[in-house]
């Protein structure tokens, strides 16, 4: 199989980018595809993109956060490579829900073998939360079948992204 | 019957797993040893090009089958803020792996100092210790016989459990397997003191 996969070329890597509403989502998604910032609006139902990083292609959902649209994430999660779940780093008062949202996904057994990237967003914001207390809040030191990695990042101002796609890609060519 | 038959296939098929937890400064080169050993002891696995390595700010998994025991890594991130969060995974631990720079002289008392809080845990009372001198390829290095008086200064801390201290190249892939047996025999011994986690009952989600 991964021959002939190898003939006719890679097959296109699917990623969703998870989080709460507000976290920053749809801002990555477009930083990622065009390079800029775009106005947004809140996301209902999803977009997606066609991202192309390094010479691999990524196919990319960016699926809206609010409350009463989470359910219907599962909805998208078969064939999954890699997760970018987006953390607003600024936003304490909220980190417990997402962090539960967090862990409620990752036991999906179609995600059982999918990558994880967290994304500690709005690093711009003053007093936002640091690496080590995203990683505390989410509770990611549950989590230990499961290579992940979190990157500060800033969407308005574009840092981390590059650092994280990085990441990324290496961690899903390594995988094949 | 069924259950008799099935329970004794599992019996036969079933390996030991142990959980290794891969500890260091940053830059130490613990990301680059682990695919160093998945490369060595998995078969055709073609481990990340190292160069493509960057610093660990999370948890990289491991598995590796040998000696009849299944071994699990966790590779966690070696920054100072990171560090806060090492001992979430001690109680768990069935070894400890500590990766020390031996090119990066100014911070070998930095690492040693680290690695003196890792081993005051009491969870990780009894846990055979493994202290690998890396970057050993690097010709200006300290070597084996430099570091290892350092790291064994405080021999109260350290006490009655399994601790060596070993050179090794994970750029180069040198040292590695001599250090992963060496670790699996300590491990197998120990197994009154923290015993394998069986497959179906290991509580991982």
């Amino acid at each position: 199989m991964s021959y002939f996969r190898s003939l006719i070329g890679s097959r296109e890597m699917r990623i969703l980018i998870l989080g709460l509403d507000g976290a920053g989502k749809t801002t990555i998604l477009y930083r990622l595809q065009v390079g800029e910032v775009v106005t947004t609006i809140p996301t209902i139902g999803f977009n997606v993109e066609q991202v192309t990083y390094k010479n691999l292609k990524f196919q990319v959902w960016d699926l809206g956060g609010q409350t009463s649209i989470r359910p219907y994430w599962r909805c998208y999660y078969s064939n999954t490579d890699a997760i970018i779940y987006v953390v607003d780093s600024a936003d304490k008062d909220r980190i417990g829900i997402s962090k539960d949202e967090l862990l409620y996904m990752l036991r999906e057994d179609e995600l059982q073998n999918a990558i994880l990237v967290v994304l500690a967003n709005k690093q711009d914001m003053p007093g936002c939360l640091s690496v080590a207390e995203v990683h505390q809040a989410l509770g990611l030191d549950a989590l230990k079948n499961r290579t992940f990695q979190i990157f500060k990042t800033s969407a308005k101002r574009g840092e981390g992204l590059d650092q994280a796609m990085d990441w990324l890609s290496n961690a899903l060519t390594a995988k094949k | 019957m069924y259950t008799l038959l099935s329970g004794f296939y599992r019996y036969l098929v079933q390996k030991d797993e142990y959980f290794i937890v891969i500890l260091g400064l940053d830059n130490a080169g613990k990301t680059t040893y682990l695919e160093a050993a998945k490369t060595k002891f998995t078969k055709n696995y073609k481990g990340m090009n190292p160069s493509k390595i960057t610093t660990t700010v999370g948890l990289n998994i491991g598995r590796i089958d040998t000696g009849g025991v299944r071994l699990n890594f966790w590779d966690l991130g070696g920054q100072e803020e990171l560090q806060s969060l090492w001992d979430k995974y001690y109680a768990e631990s069935h070894a400890v792996i500590y990766i020390v720079d031996s090119s990066d002289r100014d911070r070998i008392p930095v690492s040693k100092e680290t690695f003196d809080k890792v081993i005051s845990s009491e969870h990780l009372q009894g846990v055979p210790l493994l202290v690998l001198a890396n970057k050993q390829d690097i010709p200006d290095c300290m070597g084996v016989r430099d570091v290892k008086p350092i790291f064994n200064q405080n021999a109260h801390l350290i006490g009655r459990r399994d601790c060596m201290v070993m050179p090794v190249s994970a750029l180069t892939g040198e040292g590695v397997n001599e250090g992963i047996n060496w670790l699996v025999d300590c491990i197998k011994r120990n197994n009154d003191i923290r015993p394998p986690r069986n497959q179906d009952n290991n509580g991982l989600s």
